[in-house]
């Protein structure tokens, strides 16, 4: 199988969580997963797009997946909500061609290429599970995780709705369990995994949002957690960055590391955390990785 | 026929008034195929006579038997116990986000409440049509499917940090209404569903549209009240004035410019107030840069957006016609 892919970061890796980026690319490049740029690419519009201009986003999402069809190959996202939105729409104009004629109609009369549905929408996180060889996989991995037990947030938006999405969703999904395995760390099993982390209520409700980092991370301290990864850069701002104002809300110490799950995978292929942006985390994961032997 | 093990969450009142809860297993040999509902009646009448449960109609249409089983809310009536065992075991306890009166019992009161606040019947008005045609029913349709089983509301990211927040369910009714052409009032009702901890509070996490089990999409009908509120010029929240900044940035720059998000989400006061964390993310090289990157043929973003405005298009999902058997 190629493992070539139209790469789209989302517009938090290129400013606030450049690391899951630099991560990102890193653990493609030792696993031969080959991430074309997209240079006309937009921003996806997020959940709000949606709401304000219903039919603007759907022309936006059309614009971005046929800057990939044009270079004939799947797209690949490392942020939930680029997931969740371009799968959406990906979604709707496979199942309703009268929807994608008459948004192609507009987008063509703008000078766009019209867009014909036929690409899939992933997650580097599901091709690195689903499609690279897991033996690939395993030989990459020096550093094995020692039985680190890691807390899988799998972030609303790379689960639900799960009708939309090209591959297994909802209560069934599992990747990031099995990627952790595939690491040689434990999953942890906790209530928090398939919540909510806020993101996007930061700002509209503030205190409820700090409230559901809090939740989440006790749950998964609570289940024996040592670390926390995520498949979302939008969850790792909220778990990650926001985990201090979180801890300043409920009045309660909660010091759990969190990791965008490819700068954990840097970690066991022994990429330098230099290039995996370990500095940029809140909360620093190198006792609890020290602690196991893992670095 | 396999044995399952049915790990029932127990609650009861002390003398005290205070709320005991254990859990306790019960095995039972049925087949995967019976529901978790005839499970739990042969546990009552051959095991335990004092197990508490809500029941009625038996075919998912009461929305009485609504319950967490194996941690997300469903009917206990409309779930096989094959599809919700985990290694053997299913465990049950009384929805989340309401008082629990006993057993798997929950205090429906709250949630009906929250439901009546958004008065869930047509009104009079300036706004009321007298004639309808069949598109009358492309957006009410699926949101009438509601049997306000609950389920929704206990499994609500937000309601578990919120006591406020009004709900999924009853937005989902709210949409029901403002989207029937013989309501007299939907401005009025679009007004009050911008106020805090109505529609603008959804997480957007999508939980209730996985958990209802008549697939209502509340968070569908939330995104499309969201819309109407817009386009009424409720623009003054949080929430709204978050949302309009994406298709001005789409347009300027391509990419969101985060920059600056902050301020026209919350204004001065509110980024000065957000300056705590600002400073964190500061230390750690996390401010964006005012000039976000440009992405290649924002020209055309910006057309096509224009001809959306002069020429709108409807793209909003609609209902399955019901056609009588």
């Amino acid at each position: 199988m190629s493992l070539e892919f139209a790469y789209y970061p989302g517009c938090a890796a290129k400013q606030v969580q450049k690391e899951a980026d630099w991560a990102a690319r890193a653990v493609a490049q030792e696993l031969g997963i080959t991430l074309h740029s997209m240079p006309q690419a937009s921003c996806c519009g997020a959940v709000s797009l949606r709401e304000s201009k219903p039919a603007f986003a759907l022309a936006v999402a059309a614009r971005i997946l046929s800057e990939a069809e044009a270079q004939g190959h799947p797209l690949v996202t490392i942020c939930n909500t680029c997931l969740q939105t371009l799968s959406y729409a990906n979604h709707r104009f496979k199942t309703e061609p009268d929807l994608l004629d008459k948004i192609n109609h507009v987008i063509v009369q703008a000078g766009v290429r019209p867009y014909k549905a036929s690409i899939q929408v992933y997650h580097l996180l599901w091709v690195i599970t689903d499609q690279v060889d897991p033996a690939v996989l395993q030989k990459k991995i020096q550093r094995p995780l020692k039985g680190l037990k890691v807390a899988p947030f799998y972030g609303c938006h790379n689960l639900r709705p799960e009708e939309i999405f090209d591959a297994k969703a909802g209560e069934k999904a599992d990747h990031l369990d099995r990627l952790i395995q595939q690491m040689g760390g434990t999953p942890v099993a906790y209530d928090g995994h398939d919540k909510c982390c806020g993101f996007h209520v930061m700002l509209s409700d503030a205190t409820e949002m700090r409230s559901m980092v809090a939740k989440n991370c006790l749950s998964a301290k609570g289940a024996g957690a040592e670390v926390m990864i995520t498949p979302c850069t939008l969850c790792d701002m909220a778990m990650g960055a926001y985990q201090k104002a979180a801890e300043d809300v409920v009045g309660q110490e909660i010091d759990l590391p969190e990791l965008n799950f490819a700068q954990l995978l840097g970690i066991t292929m022994n990429i330098s955390t230099e290039t995996l942006g370990i500095r940029r985390l809140h909360v620093d994961p190198h006792s609890a990785l020290a602690e196991r032997g893992v670095i | 026929m396999p044995v399952y093990t049915f790990r029932i969450q127990r609650n009861w009142t002390t003398e005290q008034g205070k709320l005991e809860s254990h859990y306790r297993d019960y095995s039972l040999e049925v087949s995967a195929t019976t529901t978790v509902l005839l499970a739990l009646e042969e546990i009552r009448s051959s095991q335990d006579g004092t197990l508490t449960f809500r029941q009625s109609c038996r075919s998912a249409i009461c929305g009485s038997c609504a319950m967490k089983i194996s941690g997300r809310t469903r009917l206990a009536c409309k779930t096989h116990v094959g599809d919700v065992a985990r290694d053997g075991v299913v465990e049950l306890a009384p929805m989340a986000n309401q008082p629990v009166i006993k057993d798997l019992v929950v205090d429906i009161g709250p949630f009906y409440r929250k439901v009546h606040k958004i008065k869930p019947y047509l009104e009079d008005g300036p706004e009321q049509a007298h004639t309808l045609d069949k598109s009358a029913y492309d957006q009410v349709n699926h949101v009438t499917q509601c049997i306000m089983c609950g389920c929704c509301y206990s499994d609500c990211t937000m309601l578990e940090v919120s006591k406020e927040f009004v709900g999924p369910a009853a937005l989902a009714k709210a949409f029901r209404v403002v989207a029937d052409p013989r309501e007299g009032q939907k401005t009025m009702r679009l007004r009050d569903l911008s106020e805090p901890s109505m529609m603008w509070s959804c997480s957007r996490c999508a939980m209730c549209v996985e958990s209802c089990p008549k697939d209502v999409k509340p968070m569908e009908a939330i995104v499309k009240l969201r819309t109407r509120g817009m386009a009424k010029g409720f623009v003054d929240g949080p929430g709204a004035k978050h949302a309009l900044a994406f298709h001005q940035d789409i347009q300027k720059w391509g990419d969101l410019n985060e920059f600056t998000l902050l301020q026209r989400t919350v204004g001065i006061l509110g980024a000065v107030a957000e300056l705590g964390t600002a400073w964190h993310l500061l230390k750690k090289g996390k401010i964006p840069s005012p000039f976000p990157h440009k992405a290649e043929g924002v020209e055309e973003l910006r057309r096509i957006y224009q001809l959306l405005e002069e020429h709108p298009i409807d793209v909003e999902t609609k209902a399955k016609e019901v056609v009588p058997e």
